[in-house]
């Protein structure tokens, strides 16, 4: 690969910026990760490995049911992305929106909506006398999760498709008389690949360490994740024994998941070829993105129908069934009754504006964007760092810390720095941003994989620095995906619960936390009334940038 | 460290309780609280009992001991036992007491020294079947059955249910309060663990927690499930169309446990607080979010019978009953 090499003329920004991300990595991940592996081996090495064998099916469960909703999520998310952005389906912003909607809500309440939405007693089977009895079982597992992760991946991809698909390219694919498809399966895609290998190692991850989709739809059909085994271990911990087992399981996890992940990038960008030749020249991707470039007006009409049929009948059934049959739930005044205007209640709703919500809101708040801010902010020292190399090492290390489940991460993050931290928000910002930094980085390497060296090198040719290089060049090009990385680390701070529940302290509790805290023992009413309320924040503020993208210029919706 | 800690501790409490015993044996709890002035200091609690409780007895505290400041770290049992273990493993337990859902980690947090003794104010209040040596029951959480509103033949006891169709029960490996079901009903010469292979040969069904258990039944996903009375009833009384049965020979009773840590900064205060939790005001305010009080002289309307599992005999099996547990019905 040729890697544009910045010359001799060395300033202090390359140094300064790597002793940053150095510091980062040791005080996100080696640190905490060290302390786990020490505890776990405080029970021995021998249990470790016993442990480890014994949770074999464990293991497997998750693994495949990761892949295969790995997978469904970026094909999923992929066509929804390509849909709205490259043609001119009917209704893109609010396809957009829903999939933004889709976002808010964690994977135990998504669980909670698919199960009240399709589960027996639920909404469609209430309505229509249908059922997916499947839904309880791995099936029901890899669809929720790819539901789930379907958004990250849909955000990844409309980035990708701003930063890296070059419009130009594919229109003079059209012009030069390939098909739509042709132009889709030999431009569109093959320049999208490391986009989609990074939203595919997202999903993966937030698939293996999702906890609340198999603790409600598993362990009714027997079937144990490596979560749910950690979790009961955890639930255990009083017991030094079970206290190790959990934290070890969840260092095998991690490494197993990063060497997942490292083996997939490998295999992915193996045949991965030096764009400097064939698309060199800089690209018109800046700005609006370039509008429908598929079925044109003269033909497909019946074409675009179809796709428009069928982008709508994957939201109505991954985002607005299952947000229904949350709403269901939080409005019914019990579980069990009827849906009917007698029987609901605005109860769940106000357990959710309780008066210690407010500074717990703040919390939240300042939580998320500082997480959010902060990501964005390494992940861009990052990749600028390692400018033209693969993710590698980077990639995988910052893998470490997004594979732990939650639990097991503000374990760790507490015995390393419980001692002087507890209970401050500084703790919980440190376990958000070791959590989520993966969830940041991926979409901005991903975007700066992007840049053609070539645009590099003609900035450091005309005499630019390594800094304004990176400033006037890199920064712009990649700021889609920054915008995406950010919005999505802010979506998941913001409704963090699992570790916040294990770090707060009085007067640094976040809204998650004290709205479940008020609840009887996890009462769904109150946990789906706590989502909508988040969805319909995160509604509000997205529709003034819907309106604003629909009237510039036909672009459509632009959150970037 | 606590270990440590604990030896002069031990002997302080001891020395103070021989004065006690010497000079105050005939004083009675009661005259001794109105006896000395209200309690003050700082206490920080580390519990998993549902938030309207602790806020319920934070207030009815507030009205007699204003000067007693009470901060909650609240959370689901893992997550708090979790923090409790990382905790240790670093400097010690930011908490001055810690009040439970199940006796189960409170047995080891026992035996390895982490709790200081009884007051004896604290010890005489409560019934001795439902306390350690350093702690004690404040409520009692029963296991009984919940039944769809439209369900005739409900069974009516443990034996019965192992035959019924449409069972659903709570994940012993989740939940405390579920394990005591398996404590007692695998332990027990009647019942055994072949209990559990008849109720998964009836087509039971395991959900993760008793709040789960009462939806599927409202929902009609369920005929019957074992859940804890105060869920049940609560949601009743929500309107949903569930009835409660009070299985017999009895509920399965567990006592929701409360202790003192022998590091704590103020053991006074942390005494003073255990105290309360067992008064009878502070009795009356877990009763009153529809927890059965564990003093049977404090008023409650819906007691019934109940059985419970030997916490003592349990304390080192779970393990060995959650395995079995899996056995069955692991996939």
């Amino acid at each position: 690969m040729a890697t544009p090499r910045p010359g001799s003329r060395r300033r202090l920004g390359r140094p300064l910026a790597i002793a940053c991300l150095v510091a980062a990595a040791v005080v996100l991940v080696g640190t905490p990760l060290a302390v786990l592996l020490r505890t776990a081996l405080e029970e021995g090495p021998a249990t470790l490995l016993e442990s480890s064998v014994a949770a074999g099916p464990a293991v497997l469960a998750t693994v495949w049911t990761s892949l295969a909703a790995a997978a469904l999520a970026v094909g999923l998310g992929a066509a929804i992305a390509v849909i709205t952005e490259r043609t001119d389906v009917a209704g893109r912003g609010g396809l957009r929106l829903a999939m933004l909607l889709a976002l808010i809500m964690p994977g135990y309440v998504a669980a909670l909506g698919w199960l009240s939405a399709y589960g027996p007693g639920g909404l469609v089977d209430d309505l229509f006398g249908l059922e997916v009895s499947a839904l309880v079982g791995p099936l029901g597992i890899v669809l929720v999760m790819a539901a789930e992760a379907a958004p990250i991946a849909f955000l990844i991809v409309v980035a990708g498709l701003r930063t890296r698909a070059e419009p130009d390219l594919e229109r003079a694919a059209r012009a030069s008389g390939a098909s739509a498809r042709e132009t889709l399966t030999t431009v569109t895609l093959p320049l999208l690949r490391p986009v989609l290998v990074g939203a595919g190692a997202i999903a993966f991850v937030l698939s293996a360490t999702s906890f609340g989709v198999p603790a409600v739809l598993g362990i009714p059909a027997g079937f144990t994740t490596m979560t749910t085994r950690i979790y009961r271990d955890l639930a255990f911990s009083a017991d030094p024994a079970s206290f190790g087992e959990a934290v070890g399981l969840a260092v095998v996890l991690a490494v197993g998941a990063a060497l997942i992940i490292a083996l997939g990038d490998w295999l992915l960008g193996r045949g991965a070829s030096d764009r400097s030749g064939a698309f060199g020249g800089p690209t018109g991707s800046m700005g609006p993105g370039p509008g429908p470039i598929t079925p044109g007006a003269g033909h497909g009409r019946g074409h675009s129908a179809l796709l428009t049929g069928a982008a709508w009948t994957v939201v109505v059934i991954i985002v607005v069934l299952p947000l229904t049959g949350l709403l269901a739930t939080a409005l019914a005044r019990a579980p069990g009754l009827d849906p009917a205007p007698a029987n609901w209640t605005l109860d769940n709703f106000r357990a959710a504006a309780d008066g210690r919500t407010l500074q717990a809101l703040a919390h939240s708040l300042v939580l998320a964007g500082a997480a959010a801010v902060g990501v964005i902010s390494l992940a861009v020292l990052a990749v600028t760092v390692r400018r033209g190399r693969g993710a590698g090492v980077v990639g995988g290390l910052l893998g470490l810390t997004f594979a732990l489940p939650g639990s097991t991460l503000a374990v760790a993050v507490l015995l390393t720095y419980g001692a002087s931290l507890r209970d401050t928000l500084l703790i919980i910002l440190i376990a958000y941003l070791a959590k989520f930094w993966a969830l940041g980085y991926r979409p901005v390497a991903a975007g700066l994989d992007g840049i053609p060296p070539d645009a590099y090198r003609a900035a450091r040719v005309s005499g630019a620095g390594a800094w304004t290089t990176i400033r006037t060049v890199v920064l712009p090009l990649v700021r889609p995906m920054m915008v995406a990385g950010g919005l999505i680390v802010f979506m998941f701070g913001l409704h963090e619960v699992t570790m916040s529940s294990l770090l707060y302290g009085p007067g640094s509790a976040t809204l998650a936390v004290v709205v479940l805290n008020l609840q009887q023992l996890g009462d769904h009413g109150a946990t789906a009334a706590l989502a909508l309320v988040l969805t319909a924040l995160v509604a509000l503020a997205g529709l003034p940038l819907l309106r604003r993208g629909n009237g510039a210029g036909g672009a459509g919706w632009r959150l970037w | 460290m606590p270990r440590q800690r604990l030896l002069p501790l031990t002997a302080a409490t001891m020395s103070a309780l021989l004065c006690l015993l010497t000079f105050g044996a005939p004083v009675t709890a009661q005259e001794q609280a109105s006896a000395s002035p209200p309690p003050a200091g700082r206490v920080t609690v580390y519990t998993s009992v549902t938030q309207d409780t602790v806020d319920a007895v934070r207030a009815a505290l507030a009205a007699v001991a204003p000067e007693l400041e009470v901060e909650v770290f609240r959370a689901p049992t893992g997550e708090l036992d979790a923090r409790i273990a990382s905790e240790l493993r670093t400097g010690g337990v930011g908490a001055d007491v810690l009040w439970l859902t199940d006796p189960l980690s409170m047995e080891r947090y026992q035996e390895d020294g982490l709790l200081a003794p009884l007051t004896p104010a604290v010890s005489a209040a409560v019934p001795g079947a439902y306390q350690g040596q350093t702690f004690v029951g404040t409520r009692l959480l029963n296991l009984v059955f919940v039944a769809g509103a439209d369900v005739v033949d409900a069974p009516g006891s443990w034996a019965d249910l192992a035959e019924a169709q449409g069972v659903v029960i709570p994940d012993p490996g989740f939940a405390g309060s579920a394990f005591a079901a398996l404590g007692y009903l695998g332990t027990t010469d009647d019942y055994g663990m072949g209990y559990f292979s008849s109720l998964k040969d009836h087509g039971a069904v395991v959900v993760s927690s008793p709040v789960d258990v009462v939806n599927g039944v409202a929902e009609g996903i369920y005929q019957v499930g074992v859940t804890l009375d105060q869920i049940g009833r609560s949601t009743m009384e929500k309107g949903a169309p569930v009835q409660l049965i009070w299985p017999e020979p009895g509920a399965i009773a567990l006592y929701s446990p409360a202790a003192v840590l022998a590091d704590s900064e103020d053991e006074e205060a942390a005494a003073a607080f255990l105290e309360f939790l067992v008064s009878a005001d502070g009795q009356a305010a877990i009763a009153a979010t529809g927890w059965q009080p564990v003093r049977d002289d404090v008023p409650w309307p819906y007691a019934g019978p109940v059985v419970t599992a030997d916490w003592d005999e349990l304390y080192g099996r779970q393990a060995e009953l959650l395995a079995g547990f899996d056995a069955i019905f692991g996939d």
